[in-house]
């Protein structure tokens, strides 16, 4: 039987409130209808483990954010506003995290603020791995697996709130490798790992130019396909409120993208995601020829 | 003859919206090229013309009290603190508020004119957008950004308050002021080595 390694959801870990001293000092300072007394959270988060015990030399932890509807926190790349989640781990000594894997964005907003993050729930998964010939490990891996996360967040909808949360996890020793068998979040853990942005296909060619006001990504050796979207990996690179312009080619697509008012020096290289479609996002690195 | 007016008027939409179109793309305020001049009320009710200020350097500061971006700032202290610095060395120092009516940040200017006491800001002028046209004349994105034109009407910065995108007081302490730097360094005659970055904060609350 899978060993509970999570809070149930009625009683998440401690989540801290908003940043106090911003909701009192806006409550000091505001004169709109903004202050509310006890200013509810809009997300709540729950840290989670893919397996129900620590294996010898990997786990996968995450980062479940659920978000009250309409409210949203940011992928790595922003976008024009907000600012992406930050985790500080806390990890027994021969023990080191990975980074966030962020799954595929979406783009949110309107207008001319354009930002890039997610909606309703997201897990943000990271990958615990035990040092090789690490005593220290050893000695913990016969007992359990102590986990900690100190998270920042900002979560938006209308209005930005800050948000903080100390998160911890006590994973039992698996005892074994091959690791012990799968914890109630397994199902959740493979579904987000299958969608996470992949390597671009070995046959793209992807390559970028640059003229005054844009950069034109192209990509060759792609079948047809009617659209595509790209999502900059950098901030303030392109311009996020603008048109992407999708042109079919031979063989393959074009994208034309407006230059950032903010990018004032040529790019060697630009990265991001081509999003093809739900489940269908690419890593690329173009280079960028001047 | 009627339908070739009619025709003659579809394709002027057309070509209207065609433009409309090209200016909502357009870059609106890039380093190096000439800052895009505006006239705008304060909230004294004082018509604010950035042609006036030829020969000085402007400060531009978008802003929304409701912000945690924002707060963080003023209630360190610190946006009031540059303001007076920046003010008393000639520098003319426009805050921006470009909420609509409704929107999270809007003020009419008497409320204003109180906020500013209460929280001793002394920027030179207060701007009201609340039809965000100066905004986007600008093309501000968040909560604060901030720009410089100098003296000769030229946009030398677009970016970021500092290099610490938090909503946390203690990140202001040890921040790079991106603002500081550039005044300093366009005063003293050098070119200004950080002329761009990327602004955060929140959106600018501008209307639907």
């Amino acid at each position: 039987m899978a060993n509970r390694v999570d809070p149930p959801l009625s009683k998440p870990r401690r989540i801290a409130p908003p940043l106090m001293g911003c909701a009192l000092l806006a409550i000091t300072l505001a004169s709109t209808a903004q202050a509310q007394s006890a200013p509810p959270s809009h997300a709540k988060i729950e840290l989670i483990a893919d397996e129900a015990a620590a294996s010898k030399t990997t786990t996968w932890v995450g980062l479940l954010f659920h978000l009250d509807p309409g409210w949203h926190i940011y992928w790595q790349n922003a976008g024009d506003s907000g600012t992406p989640p930050k985790v500080a781990w806390q990890l027994p000594a021969g023990y080191r995290a990975g980074a966030i894997r962020w799954p595929q964005p979406v783009r949110l907003g309107s207008g001319s603020v354009i930002d890039y993050g997610y909606e309703n729930q997201v897990l943000l998964m990271a990958l615990i791995e035990r040092a090789a010939n690490s005593a220290a490990a050893a000695a913990v891996s016969d007992a359990a697996l102590p986990v900690g996360a100190d998270v920042k967040y900002v979560v938006c909808r209308e209005v930005c709130i800050p948000g903080k949360a100390h998160l911890t996890l006590s994973l039992p020793a698996a005892g074994g490798d091959p690791p012990a068998e799968a914890s109630k979040w397994h199902a959740l853990f493979q579904q987000t790992r299958a969608q996470l942005p992949k390597a671009a296909p070995v046959s793209w060619k992807v390559s970028a130019t640059a003229d005054k006001d844009h950069l034109i990504l192209s990509v060759r050796g792609a079948p047809p396909i009617k659209s595509a979207m790209f999502f900059p990996l950098e901030t303030a690179q392109i311009e996020n409120s603008a048109p992407q312009a999708f042109a079919s080619t031979e063989d393959g697509f074009r994208l034309m993208l407006q230059k950032s008012d903010q990018l004032v020096q040529p790019i060697p290289t630009l990265r991001g995601l081509i999003v093809l479609g739900p489940g269908k996002a690419f890593e690329i690195a173009a280079p960028v020829a001047r | 003859m009627k339908e070739k007016t009619k025709k003659w008027l579809a394709s002027a939409i057309v070509a209207a919206m065609a433009v409309l179109v090209v200016l909502s793309v357009a870059r609106a305020a890039r380093v190096g090229d000439r800052a895009p001049d505006f006239t705008a009320t304060d909230s004294n009710g004082k018509t604010q013309r950035l042609s006036d200020y030829q020969g000085k350097f402007v400060v531009l500061e978008w802003t929304n009290r409701g912000c945690p971006y924002t707060l963080k700032q003023y209630t360190s202290g610190n946006m009031q603190r540059l303001q007076h610095e920046w003010t008393s060395k000639g520098v003319v120092w426009l805050t921006v508020v470009s909420s609509a009516p409704g929107k999270q940040g809007y003020v009419t200017a008497p409320e204003e004119n109180s906020y500013l006491k209460q929280v001793n800001a002394t920027p030179t002028a207060v701007l009201l957008d609340p039809d965000g046209s100066l905004g986007h004349l600008y093309d501000a994105k968040t909560t604060p950004h901030m720009f410089i034109i100098n003296p000769q009407g030229v946009l030398i910065y677009n970016g970021a308050i500092d290099d610490r995108p938090t909503t946390d007081v203690a990140d202001v302490n040890g921040a790079k002021n991106y603002v500081s730097t550039a005044l300093d360094e366009a005063m003293s005659g050098k070119p200004v080595s950080v002329a761009t970055s990327r602004p955060y904060g929140c959106s600018v609350k501008y209307p639907n």
